[in-house]
């Protein structure tokens, strides 16, 4: 690895061999790295110390939520006689994120090694990768390279020729968005409908067959090699107090460069925007940023020099969410865009609760309606009532999404919607 | 425990109670959908939000834990407002049908929108409609009012144990669906539109008949089985309407048998009126007159009483004060599946309450069709097979059960003796030998394997046997309740308090029948020899139709119309044609009257029904033809006939007086005289026959039920099933004409095949065009026929 062990010069962690030509190869990984501090770990590490390590990291986990992962890996129970399961959440769906596709299908071996420390520090015997269906490429990338490292004695039996046994195998999602989410990812996992389970019990306690289980994003797994080599001290000190260590930033939109973007958490989003991605197709500020995938409030230009931390998004309104920002230029329409999510939710709902089954199909009906131009003054109140009560009141949080960027355009742009109203169609 | 505070109040709980339970339990009204306290907790309806402190957000009280001190609110202007956009999202695509709808009325989402709901809907677009399912004779469907709620789907996987329903779809394009027609499958199928909360599932045979407010409710008990369910009645005047379960009870479940046999209430079988025959047929005539009949017919005869256990315990008691005053020489049977007479170890009905058998560290099935018996025990085994509790069993067939059991195995019914010998050999060799095994044992020359199953489950620390039909019906039953109960007492399972000999009877009231009759009971095909050899003079039938059920079709056949027959009862039957005199008596539902159910269960019923036509009670029928005869009446009340049962039961006098501890419960006869060995007798014959037992055909009230006899089509076997190697050794195969040698003679028929009987074993269908191979005990099958 070229990761400086100064944590002011590190440049990249996830990202660190990305441009590497081949990386995907094992003989290549390893010429450059992959799997140079494991034999180390599994060898004069144990469990306590690695949970440790990634608690002083502060790392937090890079799917979304953004909890800390140390400290979920604290809450597995041990010793109840029953297995505990790591289950690596590929099945990146949020729109505007497209961050964990680039490690797997550049650098598989990272998240592997990854799994395997993961692994070694809670026990797991049986790993899954629950990647998204669409992913085939990506899916195909990751199997190669699990056969290569068990051909290497890196998965399988006595890795490396410890007591460490660890098995890792890939499955395929079946297209739903919702088994992004933890629990319907377990439920799918089991061969069930994709549908999330209320908690508690949480995972942790009864997961994956009613069993300990610990989900971890694909980027957050990719994280744990570099904090185990370099120590958690030297992950903390990178970006922010509680927010610490790099993030991949996938932007899109209406910016000259977009892609995927590596930084320390703390860059602000002006810097993000301009000196990464070459800055905005139009005008100097955005009209609007959806800073951490469709599901997240949206924020205004007046949040543009917003530092991208955890805590600080939040501050302004919203969430960092998988770290996807998109970018909406003086061009955007908003009602089309609100209109265009709305039916990503209304078609992605799983339909077990009902503000969400039926709230989500209800708003986009309404929102085309507006769109059209055939909409009134009331189906305002409509669209704002009708997700309110969706968000926040069901078992998982896939009708707070839906409800967010309809309840940031009524409260940033009314007057587009009004606008719409009185455009009538011929 | 928990103590919380709902709505300021402080309150104690269950730790891990839901809050939705907690505030049930304490009179905090939630409105609910998809919660069921049977049914497992799905949490979508998202209807019983309520406010917690300290929570961010409402939370779902039906699959939130309760914890120390959490302060929770069920009313808030918050929670009306959530409440009304739930309903309002729910009634976006349900029709506004309530006017036409059988559920109106009596509808969970018709009276949340009263009270939650807004008084107009936003929504303007198209609405959504679904393709209805056929489910049988019982569940008419109309899919596009699903509230998607689940309860169905969760019935179907934890309690029908069919499984196979589920949802499909995703978003507002879900829909209950799978091969959801696998659910009129199982025998607990009508309490599907029981528990749906609005009116996508609803009750066929009552479709489009009342409303709910036009029905008065009568709490009653069922006799169709020996459980003796507590049900309620409701009914339109003197009609019955529909039968559902008594939620105040003790199961929520019924089963398809208890519910819908009500159409026998108002069917043409009924015996509405006295009637005397008239040449080919029967004319109805007054009640005096009908008497002075039946008086004619028995007066100073050598009369033969045959009854059936469906009656109330009055009634039955009174029969016997009848043959007491009037015909001391009458031979009296009502066991239409007992061919043993002698005293059994342990008489019918059950030493182990329900909660012992749920709670038991072993269970095992020996001989019975558990699911068609008792539908509802089987359901209460197979939710404790679902938390991986042990059942297993030993029987002729394996039986469907739709639960997972954990040791079944198939034998015939002449290896029983075997199978009891090698569960006393392991516990001999374990050191739990009983006084009296050596000498049975003796008289068993083979051991089967089958037996270590019962042995293994005898050394638990609890163990319930459940004994059935193949065991009580046995010729050598008695000594094969011997020898189980040798078994029992043991390995410590026989004494009081922790009694597991449980002998499933045949129908209600088993306790006070061998109480008041188990001096003078004969076997039913004795005494229908003895009509038929003129040692009887007249036959006094009361409810029982031997021609129609039971073990003694042939012998019933030869007798009937050989000597005159008086006939008192409430269903006609087949047997009807050769009755003289009939007395109409009322049902059971129709009485005030005392029903004993198998575990000894008391229920008095004091909301009667009204009977449709000129019904009278049994015992007034009794205590009248006792009186006509010459004789002064033993009793004039009610009262009068509870105190001579009370010679033979006295607790029971503290039940009417209202006085009795509630568990109080009748406890089951114990023979310890009754020491039998095995009998000699080698089988003559190659095959043992087993009467299948169907809950859509057996019993004279099921009969005249047409849906049930729907219901019975669907889901007939063949009437003769033989296991195809039995065929094969012989060979023939499947579909082929064999004959029969019988002890009666031979017969010729098509036998059918089925994997799951045992070997060497020939079930037949009491009502198969082979029925009558129900009076044998065994065969010999043949290539043959024309």
């Amino acid at each position: 690895m070229t990761i400086s062990s100064d944590p002011s010069k590190v440049t990249a962690i996830c990202f660190d061999r990305i441009n590497i030509p081949n990386q995907n190869k094992l003989s290549v990984a390893r010429e450059n790295g992959a799997y140079k501090f494991l034999s180390t770990v599994l060898k004069e590490f144990d469990s306590d110390k690695i949970i440790s390590e990634v608690k002083t990291s502060g790392l937090r986990g890079r799917g979304g939520a953004g909890f800390p992962t140390g400290l979920k890996w604290s809450f597995v129970p041990r010793n109840t006689g029953k297995p505990i399961y790591l289950l690596c959440n590929a099945d990146e769906g949020e729109p505007g994120t497209f961050k964990d596709r680039d490690i797997m299908r550049f650098d598989p071996h990272l998240l592997i090694e990854g799994m395997i420390m993961a692994g070694f520090a809670l026990g797991v015997h049986d790993a899954y990768i629950y990647i998204r269906g669409e992913f085939l490429h990506e899916a195909n990338v990751l199997n190669a390279a699990i056969e290569e490292a068990y051909a290497a004695n890196l998965l399988g039996e006595n890795i490396l020729g410890t007591n460490y046994s660890l098995n890792l195998t890939v499955h395929r999602g079946a297209g739903a968005y919702v088994c992004g989410e933890e629990t319907a990812l377990i439920e799918s996992l089991e061969g069930k409908p994709g549908r999330p389970r209320f908690k508690p019990p949480f995972p942790a306690v009864e997961g994956f067959y009613a069993c300990p289980t610990v989900v971890n994003n694909v980027e957050t797994l990719a994280t744990i090699p570099a904090i185990l080599e370099f120590g958690g001290a030297w992950h903390a000190a990178i970006g922010k107090p509680n927010n610490t260590g790099m993030k991949i930033f996938s932007v899109s939109g209406h910016v000259n460069k977009p892609g995927n973007y590596e930084v320390p958490l703390g860059t602000t989003l002006r810097s993000l925007i301009e000196n990464q991605c070459g800055g905005l197709q139009h005008g100097s500020v955005p009209k609007a940023i959806i800073p951490g995938g469709s599901s997240t409030p949206w924020i205004l230009a007046e949040h543009y020099d917003v530092p991208l931390t955890y805590d600080d998004i939040v501050k302004a309104g919203s969430f960092l969410g998988s770290g996807a920002i998109i970018v909406m230029d003086e061009t955007a329409d908003m009602v089309a865009l609100t209109r265009r999510l709305t039916h990503f939710y209304a078609h992605e709902s799983c339909g077990q609760c009902t503000p969400c089954r039926e709230g989500t199909g209800w708003v986009e009906r309404v929102m085309t309606r507006v769109e059209n131009g055939s909409g009134c003054e009331a189906d305002l109140t409509v669209l704002k009532e009708a997700s309110e009560h969706m968000a926040g009141r069901t078992i998982c949080a896939l009708a707070d999404g839906a409800a967010a960027p309809v309840l940031s355009l009524l409260k940033h742009f009314p007057d587009e919607v009004r606008s719409h109203l009185k455009e009538k169609v011929a | 425990m928990t103590t919380l505070f709902i709505n300021d109040e402080e309150v104690t709980v269950t730790a891990g109670t839901s809050i939705l339970e907690a505030c049930r339990k304490h009179g905090a009204d939630v409105p609910y959908f998809c919660y069921h306290p049977e049914l497992s907790v799905a949490a979508n309806c998202r209807m019983c939000l309520v406010e917690v402190e300290g929570f961010a957000k409402p939370a779902a009280s039906c699959c939130t834990p309760v914890s120390e001190g959490m302060k929770v609110r069920t009313q808030s202007e918050g929670l009306s407002k959530d409440r009304q956009m739930v309903m309002e999202y729910l009634l976006i695509h349900h029709p506004l049908d309530c006017p036409v709808c059988d559920q109106g009325g009596a509808c969970k989402l018709q009276d949340y929108t009263i009270t939650h709901g807004a008084n107009h809907g936003r929504y303007a677009e198209e609405k959504r409609a679904v393709v209805d399912h056929d489910l049988g004779p019982f569940v008419s469907t109309c899919m596009t009012r699903c509230i998607h709620c689940t309860r169905c789907v969760r019935f179907a996987d934890e309690i029908a144990g069919t499984g196979d329903m589920g949802i499909l779809n995703r978003s507002d394009h879900m829909k209950i669906d799978g091969i959801v027609e696998e659910a009129l499958e199982s025998e607990l199928s009508g309490n599907l539109a029981e528990i749906c909360p609005v009116g996508a599932l609803l009750d066929k045979p009552s479709h489009d008949v009342s409303r709910p407010w036009e029905v008065t409710r009568h709490k009653s008990t069922c006799t169709q089985c020996p459980q003796g369910c507590d049900i309620v009645i409701e009914s339109r005047g003197k009609e019955v309407i529909r039968i559902k379960s008594d939620h105040e009870g003790v199961e929520s479940w019924i089963c398809d048998r208890g519910r819908y046999v009500y159409d026998a209430f108002r069917s043409v079988h009924r015996i509405s009126q006295p009637t005397i025959k008239e040449g080919d047929g029967s004319v109805a005539v007054a009640w005096d007159e009908a008497f002075a009949h039946a008086v004619n017919i028995l007066k100073d005869k050598k009369v033969g009483i045959v009854f059936s256990p469906y009656w109330s315990v009055e009634g039955l008691a009174s029969i016997r004060m009848l043959k007491d005053v009037a015909f001391k020489d009458a031979k009296v049977a009502f066991d239409l599946h007992r061919r043993d007479m002698r005293m059994f170890a342990f008489e019918e009905g059950f030493g182990s309450s329900t909660e012992d058998i749920v709670e038991a560290d072993e269970v095992v099935i020996l001989g019975s069709d558990l699911r068609q018996r008792l539908p509802i025990l089987m359901q209460m085994l197979r939710k404790r097979s679902n938390e991986g509790k042990s059942v297993s069993r030993i029987g002729a067939m394996h039986y469907r059960t739709n639960s997972e059991l954990s040791n079944d195995q198939i034998i015939r019914p002449r290896d029983w003796h075997a199978v009891i010998a090698r569960a006393m050999q392991q516990l001999i060799d374990q050191g739990k030998p009983a006084a009296g095994m050596k000498e049975w044992m003796a008289k068993v020359t083979d051991r089967h394997e089958a037996g270590k199953v019962l042995a293994d489950a005898l050394l638990a620390d609890t163990c319930c046997l459940l004994v059935g039909e193949e065991i009580r019906s046995h010729v050598d039953a008695a000594s094969l309740i011997f020898g189980l109960d040798m078994l029992m007492r043991a390995s410590g399972h026989g004494e009081v308090g922790r009694d597991g000999r449980n002998l499933i009877p045949e129908g209600m009231n088993a306790q006070l029948l061998s109480a008041v009759f188990g001096d003078v009971r004969v076997s039913v095909g004795e005494l229908l020899d003895a009509a038929n050899d003129g040692d009887i003079e007249a036959l006094l039938l009361i409810g029982s139709d031997p021609l129609g059920d039971g073990l003694f079709p042939v012998e019933a056949k030869r007798a009937m119309g050989k000597v005159p027959m008086v006939q008192v009862g409430a269903i006609a039957g087949q047997i009807s044609v050769f009755a003289d005199v009939q007395l109409p008596a009322a049902a059971y539902s129709e009485v005030e009257g005392t029903f004993i159910n198998q575990e000894g269960r008391i229920r008095v019923a004091t909301q009667p029904l009204k009977s449709l036509g000129e019904e009278r009670a049994l015992w007034k029928i009794m205590m009248r033809l006792a009186q006509d005869l010459g004789f002064e009446a033993p009793a004039v009340s009610l009262d009068g006939v509870r105190e001579a049962i009370a010679q033979y039961i006295p607790e029971l006098k503290d039940v009417w007086a209202g006085k009795a501890d509630g568990g109080w419960k009748v406890p089951v006869k114990r023979n310890r005289i009754a020491e039998m060995l095995p009998n000699d007798i080698e089988p003559a014959m190659a095959l043992d026959v087993v009467s299948r037992y169907s809950m859509y055909r057996e019993g004279a009230w099921v009969r005249a039920s047409a849906s049930l006899a729907e219901a019975g089509r669907l889901h007939a076997l063949d009437d003769v099933i033989v296991h195809p190697d039995t065929l094969a050794a012989l060979g023939l195969k499947a579909n082929d004409k064999c004959t029969f040698q019988t002890s009666n003679g031979a017969c010729q028929f098509v036998a059918g095949t089925r994997d799951d009987v045992s070997p060497g074993v020939l079930f037949v269908s009491k009502r198969g065009v082979a029925g009558d191979l129900s009076s044998e005990t065994m065969v010999n099958l043949s290539k043959g026929g024309a």
